[in-house]
Parts: structure tokens; sequence; C-alpha cells
């Protein structure tokens, strides 16, 4: 008769029998040894053998199966060799592991990760709040998979933008409060940018090793910045001249630099030279200042702003 | 226009959700996988206070009690003494003896080795930590656990004026003068703040402080600081740390703003991705109806004027004209 036992205990003793016993072992063998903890029925105990193993294999123990010869041919016997899930020695000083105490109390990007990753490590996790904080949060079900396709260079797939798309993941940026993912995408036939909350359902993960990553790729110039986003377009103008009023006039300054100032006016006022070959970036720009800035030349682009407003002012809210 | 009833500025946010912690039976897998953890551990460590472990690993005293009780009962055939884990509560304290399994803790997977290389490289563009320092050299040899030699993962903090200065006053208490535009009511003004924590969240940075012109505490966003001065006067710094997980920022966050329902069609979707709203539908004509909380009636203009007519409000009805009014007036410009 089994003995009432908690399934959990039962992993840790099946764990600690695989890794203990030199030989492999059967099922048969695994059920002798732990006595009445698997159910006595050979279907129930098949079923429940299989629940810890693969819970087991999830948590990073590779339990391997070796079929056997002889008498028992075609028989499956189990070993797990603790060389292959244990640690080798980063040799982290205590200076560096304080260091990603910080870092990982500092930053959020997925506490349970980074906090695994410390406990690891041999170290600690900060128990005070920081007095600074950055948030890059990834989604906590969709962080394993992006990791493995990344490391282990293996083919994502999910819908963007109402299309199936299997990527080759080369590297992941995050900028702006926005994730990215940078790969080929193979139904472009080209190099495309992926925004990661853009992604519609589940991302799946194909098998390791199933592409190159080029050579000389640089992931941190890969995804444009704003500027850049305003400049990449096929406008008939690259750029506006935008007189930008005195309380906004520093903060562009700020953003486009020195080189971007054309006239600066006794009261103030700012004129820019603005990218606008992307004309809907530019259109967003522009309006984030409402009525503090004014497009001035060419006279079409001007034209345009005043069309926009007009088709505001015109239209009827349903 | 009249200031409407729960219109707050500077704050143009809406409350995140808390992160309390997660409740209810743990499953086998939870404990065990705690456990292959816990146990080298406390290996290295030899002896802790149940009561600190148990907040160190995010469990209640009671369900780590629990896990190492069974871990006490757990090993090899024949279960005898000698082979079993060798762990016991006394008093107050874990100890843990001669280990006979689980001495070694188990390999980062790769999640884990992800997540903690992005953060190490986020934390190296704060203010004050050292490009040389051990942060470095413990991102080189995580790197030796992934297989490639490339670089798979670039974290980029916009550098924003003023930031290291906040956070330097946040470290020494000291209160700064400071001139700040609130886009809200397109207004400068000038106030003098007692930064209390820096933070930075969804692309911008934050100083979350003692206000003098209001008397609460606010967040500012740095970037919207235009000038900033030291004032030399100190405040008493805060003795103990804010309660709650590390970087929480919620209780920051105002509840209290006007919430509006817009419909949104395909071509603005960026509104959707951009801003925190509070519930959202999806219609059949793949327009999307998001209800959200805005600070100010102008600074839904200035959304409305941004995402032109892919976007219109459909409560409050008093609302329905922002869009329009707020063109008129920018079409005054251009004659």
């Amino acid at each position: 008769m089994s003995v009432k036992i908690s399934q959990a205990e039962r992993m840790i003793n099946l764990l600690a029998l695989l890794v203990q016993r030199s030989q492999p072992l059967t099922l048969r063998q695994v059920r002798n040894e732990l006595g009445s903890q698997y159910p006595e029925s050979d279907v129930a105990a098949r079923a429940a053998f299989e629940r810890d193993k693969a819970e087991l294999r999830d948590m990073g123990i590779p339990i391997e199966m070796i079929t056997l010869g002889g008498d028992r041919a075609g028989e499956g016997a189990y070993t797990v060799d603790r060389r292959s899930y244990e640690l080798s020695d980063l040799g982290l000083t205590e200076d560096e592991l304080e260091a990603l105490k910080l870092a990982a109390a500092t930053v959020r990007i997925g506490a349970a990760y980074g906090d695994a990753a410390l406990w690891k490590l041999g170290g600690e996790r900060a128990l005070e709040q920081p007095l600074t904080s950055v948030h890059i949060e990834l989604d906590r079900q969709l962080m394993p998979i992006l990791a493995d396709g990344l490391a282990e260079r293996r083919i994502l797939q999910f819908v963007y933008n109402g299309e199936n798309r299997s990527v080759h993941p080369y590297g992941l940026l995050a900028r702006g409060g926005f994730w990215y993912i940078v790969g080929f995408d193979e139904l472009r036939a080209d190099r495309r940018v992926f925004r990661v909350d853009r992604i519609d359902g589940d991302v799946t993960a194909g098998v390791p090793n199933s592409f190159s990553r080029p050579d000389g790729f640089d992931l941190a110039t890969a995804v444009a910045t704003e500027h850049e986003l305003l400049a990449d377009g096929d406008g008939a103008h690259s750029s506006a001249l935008v007189l930008v009023d005195a309380p906004m006039a520093s903060r562009v300054r700020a953003e486009f630099g020195d080189e971007a100032v054309v006239r600066v006016r006794p009261d103030g006022a700012i004129e820019f030279n603005i990218p606008c070959a992307n004309l809907a970036a530019f259109r967003v720009w522009l309006f984030a200042m409402v009525d503090r800035a004014e497009v001035l030349a060419p006279p079409d682009i001007r034209a345009q702003v005043k069309s926009w407003l007009n088709e505001l002012v015109g239209g009827t809210q349903s | 226009m009249a200031q409407r009833t729960g219109w707050r500025d500077p704050i143009v946010t809406t409350k995140r959700a808390g992160s309390g912690r997660r409740r209810g039976p743990r499953g086998a897998a939870e404990r065990v996988s705690g456990l292959l953890v816990m146990l080298p551990w406390l290996v290295e460590r030899k002896r802790v206070k149940l009561a600190q472990m148990a907040e160190q690993f995010k469990l209640s005293e009671s369900e780590l009690m629990d896990d190492l009780m069974m871990a006490a009962v757990c090993g090899v055939p024949p279960y005898s003494p000698d082979a079993l884990i060798d762990v016991f509560i006394d008093e107050d304290e874990v100890v843990v003896e001669v280990p006979l399994l689980f001495s070694r803790p188990l390999r980062l997977n790769t999640a884990e080795v992800f997540a903690l290389t992005s953060m190490g490289k986020a934390a190296l563009q704060l203010p004050g930590i050292a490009a040389t320092g051990p942060l470095v050299t413990a991102l080189a040899k995580l790197r030796r656990l992934l297989p490639s030699a490339q670089d798979l993962v670039e974290i980029d903090l916009a550098p924003v004026r003023f930031v290291d200065t906040c956070t330097a006053a946040v470290e020494s208490g000291e209160q700064l003068h400071i001139t700040y535009f609130s886009p809200a009511r397109a207004q400068r003004s000038e106030r003098t703040i007692t930064p209390r924590k820096v933070f930075e969240d969804g692309g911008h940075w934050y100083v979350a402080a003692d206000d003098d012109g209001s008397g609460e505490q606010r967040v500012f966003r740095i970037d919207r600081i235009e000038a900033l001065e030291h004032t030399s006067s100190f405040a008493p710094k805060l003795t103990a740390h804010l309660s709650g997980d590390p970087g929480d920022e919620g209780e920051w966050f105002s509840d209290s703003l006007q919430q509006v329902t817009l419909r949104v069609q395909p071509r603005a979707r960026w509104v959707v991705e951009s801003y925190p709203y509070i519930s959202r539908i999806m219609n059949v004509d793949g327009s999307v109806d998001i209800t959200m909380a805005v600070s100010s009636e102008h600074w839904l203009g200035r959304l409305l004027l941004r995402a032109g007519t892919n976007v219109s409000v459909l409560e409050p009805v008093e609302l329905r004209d922002v869009s329009k009014r707020t063109a008129s007036a920018v079409l005054k410009r251009y004659g």
C-alpha cells in the first residue's frame, strides 16, 4: 500500500536517488527503492513518475534516459549527472556580488529571475527599497522564450501586424520604455525591428542553432531613435523651419542640439530646422507643443499643418 | 476654461497595479525548485535566522518551516539519519550540517542570466556607477554563461539633464529650486522641492519629492525641469525606506484623475500603446475603445491634435469638442 507522501517530497527523493546511484535505474527499480512513495497501480505510478520527471526537467535538471539491451531490451533507465546541472564557480568577488545585488534592486525587469540568479550565485536580494529605480519590465512568460531564442539561436514565431512572422533574433534592445527584438524576418527577407508589446498572442521558439548571427552586427544602432524616425520617410521635404515659443524653446534646443538652431528671436523664441521627411512622426512631434510652435516654411508643409487643423475644426464627433 | 475637479498637475499617469505577494497553496514544483535554490544558499552560510531567510526568499516563516521540515525527511534509501538532508531548526535559526545532497547551486537558466545582465547593463548607466568597477567585471563573468560572445541585450536609458543632481539631492537631503514646465496646463512654475526618490519608467525619468508649492509629495518628470538651482538648505533625510517591493512607485501616483473614453482607429494604434489605460474594448471594425485617466483638458487636446481624426472622444459628452477647440486655437497662429 502506498504511503501518504507529498509530490514535492517524492520528487526530492527521486532526484536524490538518481543523483546518488552510479547506474541508471528503471522505473521498476525506482519504485523498489522508493518503497511505496509511488501508487500501487502500474498505470498510476507511471503517470506520477512522468509528471515528476517533467517537472524536474523544467527546473533545469537534465534527467537522461537510456534504452537498455539484453534481457531488458527496450526498457528505459534514468540517471542524473549532477555535473550537468550544478553551477561551476564563476569566481565572483564579494564586491561583484554586491554590485549585482544593487543592480537587481535598482532595475526592475523581472524580479523573480533576477532574485533566483542572485541566490544561485550565492548572493542575496536587497530588502530595502533603493532611492533610485529603473523600470524596464519584460513580460514574465515571454522572458525565458526570448532569452532561449537569443542564447540558443532559436527562430521565434509570432503574429505581428496581423502577419505570421518567423524571426531570427539577433538581439534585444530596451529603449524609450519599450523592448525591441532586432532580427532577420523571413517574411520580408530582411532585417526588421519588432516592438515586443505589439506582438499579438504567444511567441514560440524553434529548435536550437537554427541561424547564424551576422558578423559585425551592432545592436545599439539597430533601432532608430526618435530623431532618426523624423528623418526616416519619403516626404518631399527633408526639414522644416519651425518657430518654437520661448517657454518650449530650451527643451527643443536640448533635444536637437545647437546645430538645429536657425535664429534666436529677441523674445526668446527660437527658429529650428527640424527633420520632417516622415510627416506622420513630424505631426506627432509638432503638436506635442500645441500652440507653442508654428511651421514657418516650406510653404507646403505649413499648408499641410493648416490642412490637418482644418480637418479637426470641420470634423464631427460620432 | 475652468479647472475641473480631479485635475492634478504635474502628474500624468495612472496608478500601477499592486505587486503584492502571491498567496494560496504552493505547487510541488514551486516548493522543490525553491528548495533546490535555498539548500545550496544555506550550505554556504551554515546558520541563518529563520525570519531573515523567510524574508529573503519571500516566504512566510511557516511556509519556510514546512519546506525545511519536508527536506529534512528526504534523502536516499534506507532513509536512515545519515542518508537524509541534514537541515534542522535550532530555536530561531536554520542550520545545515555536512551536506549530503544539493550542496551546489543549480546553473542559471538563460532567463536568469538575461535578467541579471540586463539589470547590470541598465545600472551601469545610472549616476554614480563606475564604468570600470565591480559591476563591469561581474557582467564579464556572467557573460561566460552564455554560448555567444556577442552582446545579445542592450539597454539604452536616454541620459537626461538633472538626473544626477536629483539623485545626489536624494542622498544628501538638499532642497532644490526648480523651474518646471507642466504640459497639462502649458505653464511654468517655480518651486522648491526635496527629492526623495529618482526613478525611470516608460522611457522617462521622474523625481518624487516633497513639494513646497502644494505641501504634498509630488512626482515631476525630470526632462520638464527647465532650470535647477541648489539652495544649500537641507531637509532631514528619510530615515526609513518605504516598505513594499523595491521600486514600486504606485504610491506616488494619483488616482484622482478625470477619466475619458476614446475611440481609437487602427491608424492611431500608437495611442493605445503609448499611454496607460484603465480598460480597453476591441470593436469589430478594428477600432479600440479605451478609457484612460487624463490630467487636464489641455493635455487631452494635445493628444487629440497629435492623433488627428483617428481618435475621438466618446465620454464624457462635454469633452467631445476638445479636439475642435484645440485645433481652432492653434489655427489662429497660421492666419
